[in-house]
């Protein structure tokens, strides 16, 4: 008597569930596994020095993006997961324009050092 | 009043409604003008055109679901997604700016350190050039002085063998070194008792003398007569100067100049043996010929 009860409450427990699952989108589990590869990309020791701040909006969205799947806000957890990714790439090429520059600035003067160093040779 | 107002709302609502301009959106407004200015960036259309263009399309789906009146949020998204877009662009391009930079930095400094390294082997070539010049030159010059030194050392030899040579001929003559000089005495062989003609057993020794001589034409000679004591003193005096005269005379007739040559008689002074003998008389009876110095003659 007692197990037929579970069972029955347990067949209702899932029949709402997949109905739940039909009226409303499914959870956006890949979206956030997407979202969630790209902050951990970019977390590094050198985004995380030469481009801080958009680091940090990028894990707080998505925290955020998180969130908003507990909730079962499924449409925002898309969206802010799509905007975490979004901003993960943006942290991360930041921080390569950074280095990338500092790169330029630091050839651009070891060449005139050595343009220096070769005019004092050849007029010694 | 209120009437008014209750009116003019709605037919402000309305008329908002009708004209297709979407609602103004912060959102999408700064999506647009960041992709307007990625697009108007050389760099990025050209370094980052595929980035450029996702931006470009992204903003196009905000503007779509801004017009379509898509829910605010909705809109706020996807002009967020379209200026991330954007920045994606521009970073992108400036990263491959400035890698090129570095990369022709690289570029430029292999060619200095090229042309520098080029510069130096010239240089290097140009010293090892003067050195190698240098060294000939000097090489030339050791030659040179080699040349000299040996040219000094033959004709140190040449003195040395004439000094020689001069000892020699003289040591033939029976030359003895006395404080006047090199002394060579013709006995009385060559002359007959009180005659001044030189005997032909004699002329041996003297065309030796002569031979000296001419060889060394720098040297001077002082031809002395002696006699022995047998005769008057007078006599002896002349005789002992006709003998003098004699071996010069026959000096410069064999081809010896007079200037160097001077004679001078001792007649029976100075006798180099004893009178009372006919051996020591016959020793008296000679003709010295004082060679001068060497010291009076140039030295090397």
């Amino acid at each position: 008597m007692n197990t037929l009860r579970t069972i029955r409450t347990a067949t209702a427990l899932i029949l709402v569930a997949a109905l739940g699952g039909c009226v409303t989108a499914p959870a956006p589990t890949a979206q956030l596994a997407v979202a969630d590869a790209a902050v951990q990309h970019a977390n590094t020791s050198s985004t995380s020095q030469d481009a801080p701040a958009e680091l940090q909006i990028a894990i707080a969205k998505l925290a955020s993006a998180q969130q908003a799947e507990t909730n079962r806000d499924y449409e925002r957890a898309i969206q802010l997961a799509q905007e975490a990714e979004v901003d993960a790439q943006v942290a991360e090429l930041t921080a390569q324009s950074a280095r990338s520059r500092r790169a330029a600035v630091e050839s651009q003067d070891a060449a005139h050092v050595l343009v220096e160093e070769i005019d004092r040779q050849n007029h010694r | 009043m209120n009437t008014r107002m209750i009116v003019l709302v709605p037919l402000a609502v309305l008329f908002a409604a009708c004209t297709s301009i979407p609602e103004q959106n912060v959102a999408l407004d700064q999506a647009r003008s960041a992709v307007d200015a990625a697009q108007h960036n050389p760099q990025v259309a050209s370094l980052a055109p595929q980035e450029l263009a996702e931006a470009v399309d992204s903003l196009s789906v905000a503007e779509r679901a801004a017009t379509d009146r898509a829910a605010t949020a909705t809109v706020n998204h996807l002009a967020y997604m379209s200026l991330q877009r954007a920045r994606i662009a521009t970073d992108t391009a400036s990263s491959k700016a400035s890698q090129a930079v570095v990369a022709g930095a690289a570029a430029e400094r292999d060619k200095l350190l090229l042309e520098a390294r080029t510069n130096q082997a010239e240089a290097a070539e140009y010293a090892a050039d003067n050195a190698e010049k240098q060294l000939a030159l000097s090489e030339q010059n050791n030659e040179l002085k080699a040349t000299e030194l040996a040219n000094a050392d033959a004709a140190a030899m040449r003195n040395d063998a004439r000094v020689s040579d001069l000892e020699m001929q003289l040591k033939d003559l029976n030359a003895k070194q006395t404080d006047r000089g090199m002394v060579v005495t013709l006995g009385d062989v060559l002359f007959d008792t009180g005659k001044s003609q030189i005997l032909a057993s004699g002329s041996s020794n003297i065309a030796k003398l002569a031979d000296f001589f001419k060889r060394n034409p720098e040297r001077t000679a002082l031809i002395e007569g002696y006699t022995d004591d047998v005769g008057a003193a007078a006599a002896n005096f002349a005789l002992s100067q006709q003998r003098a005269n004699a071996v010069m005379t026959a000096l410069i007739g064999l081809g010896v100049p007079a200037a160097g040559l001077t004679t001078l008689a001792h007649g029976e002074d100075m006798p180099t043996a004893d009178n009372a003998t006919a051996a020591g008389r016959q020793m008296n009876r000679r003709v010295e010929i004082v060679i001068a110095p060497a010291a009076m003659t140039s030295s090397r």
